[in-house]
């Protein structure tokens, strides 16, 4: 069942991709998309880039060549979108907080460009591991694209902890499918990056696509499935001192 | 293959923070009571005192310089520690002013925008003042000004209780003791 080309294979390649369709396809009839324009982006240009490269691989005329090199294209033209996506998560935070937006945009510019620092050199001291070069730093392409997100991700969740931010419930969602992913993928392109589990690297397509159908599941549940109303309630507030505090205030004010 | 080692250790480590804030998260949107309870009055009096360079300078011509260092160590680990109240405190009102916004009250979602503004701002300078005054633990005979938190705090003070007079004006606020 864990072989390249069995029926789990195609499913876990291609079932995300007609599922993500399908979210794009709700979110365009539910005018999500205008509030996710990149992330609508990537749903759509990710399904078409996983079914062409998907094609490639099983057509027999296509050479491998030809398939790694589409797979460069798709990843440059994703890795773009998904800082797009990233962007827009972090606009959404910070739309009604104004407080600490420039903070905000100087302390993830700051990360970006540290985690960017960190891909290079990781991409510096990573082995040529496979044979056919474009195969070798395709690997290397995306271990650094995933260094990057996968950092700028967990950069988000720490900034809203910190300030003790709520999320929107859509681009929360969004964020977590693309905070778990992102992770897992970073390591698995880690791994074929440097060689690891050279023999039976297609273990890793099945962890990698079986991870990316879960953060579908996840974007499938907090995009389309309305939020459980919090509690809106009268906050109760503690007892009564705020004629104390008045006086303190205007005696700290008259010094 | 030492590198794939080291990344696959960091992606766990960043996965394990992401899902154990997104249940913090999670758990925090569905909570919203009680949270008012948990801001500790400060009394903004003392610290003042704390902060005040006067003092400092007082205690450093009268004091032997190794016993002055030793004083003024002291001074900041207790002005850390009521940093740390205004910051906590912080936070618990960014939540507040969030849970008030859905307020179907125009009045109360202004002072609530207000509130989150004021909040995150003290929320910002405590984080800066922390690190300060953490340097000067480590240096104590330099300069240190943490008076923007006080001013911070007092604003913040008086906008929550500017909510809490609109939310229930039988229960207003309390956010700093008497002396």
């Amino acid at each position: 069942m864990l072989q390249p080309h069995s029926l789990l294979w195609h499913y876990l390649w291609i079932g995300p991709q007609v599922l993500q369709g399908v979210l794009a396809l709700f979110l365009w009839r539910r005018g999500v998309y205008r509030f996710f324009p990149f992330f609508f982006a990537y749903l759509i240009f990710g399904a078409a880039e996983q079914f062409t490269l998907y094609t490639m691989d099983v057509l027999p005329s296509v050479s491998t060549e030809a398939f790694w090199k589409a797979f460069w294209a798709g990843s440059i033209i994703e890795g773009a979108i998904k800082f797009g996506v990233i962007g827009e998560l972090f606009f959404h935070l910070l739309r009604s907080r104004p407080a600490i937006a420039k903070l905000g945009s100087r302390l993830i510019s700051g990360a970006g460009a540290a985690f960017v620092l960190l891909a290079v050199a990781a991409a510096a001291y990573t082995p040529m591991a496979h044979r056919q070069v474009l195969i070798s730093r395709a690997h290397v392409l995306l271990q650094s694209s995933y260094v990057v997100d996968c950092g700028l991700a967990l950069f988000l969740f720490l900034f809203a902890a910190h300030f003790k931010l709520i999320w929107n419930h859509q681009a929360f969602g969004i964020a977590l499918g693309f905070g778990i992913v992102w992770c897992e993928h970073m390591a698995a392109w880690a791994l074929s990056a440097n060689g690891a589990w050279l023999e039976k690297s297609y273990l890793l397509d099945f962890v990698n696509t079986a991870t990316y159908h879960l953060c579908v599941l996840i974007w499938f549940y907090y995009l389309l499935v309305p939020q459980k109303s919090a509690t809106t309630s009268a906050v109760s507030l503690p007892e009564n001192n705020l004629d104390i505090w008045n006086r303190e205030l205007e005696r700290l004010l008259h010094q | 293959m030492n590198l794939a080692i080291v990344i696959v250790i960091a992606a766990a480590l960043a996965l394990g923070i992401i899902l154990r804030l997104a249940v913090t998260q999670s758990l925090q949107a569905r909570r919203s009571t009680d949270l008012a309870v948990s801001i500790r009055p400060i009394d903004i009096e003392a610290f003042r005192n704390l902060i005040n360079p006067a003092e400092d300078e007082y205690l450093r011509c009268r004091l032997p310089a190794n016993h002055f260092r030793g004083v003024r160590r002291e001074r900041l680990r207790a002005m850390a520690a009521y940093v740390h109240v205004a910051a906590s405190n912080a936070a618990a009102l960014v939540r507040v002013g969030e849970a008030a916004l859905a307020s179907g009250d125009a009045r109360v979602a202004e002072a609530a925008q207000q509130l989150v503004n004021d909040a995150l701002l003290l929320r910002r300078n405590t984080t800066v003042a922390l690190a300060r005054i953490y340097l000067a633990l480590a240096w104590p005979n330099s300069g240190f000004a943490a008076v923007r938190v006080v001013e911070r705090y007092e604003r913040v003070s008086g906008t929550a209780m500017l909510l809490g007079r609109l939310q229930n004006p039988a229960l207003p606020v309390r956010l700093s003791v008497r002396l």
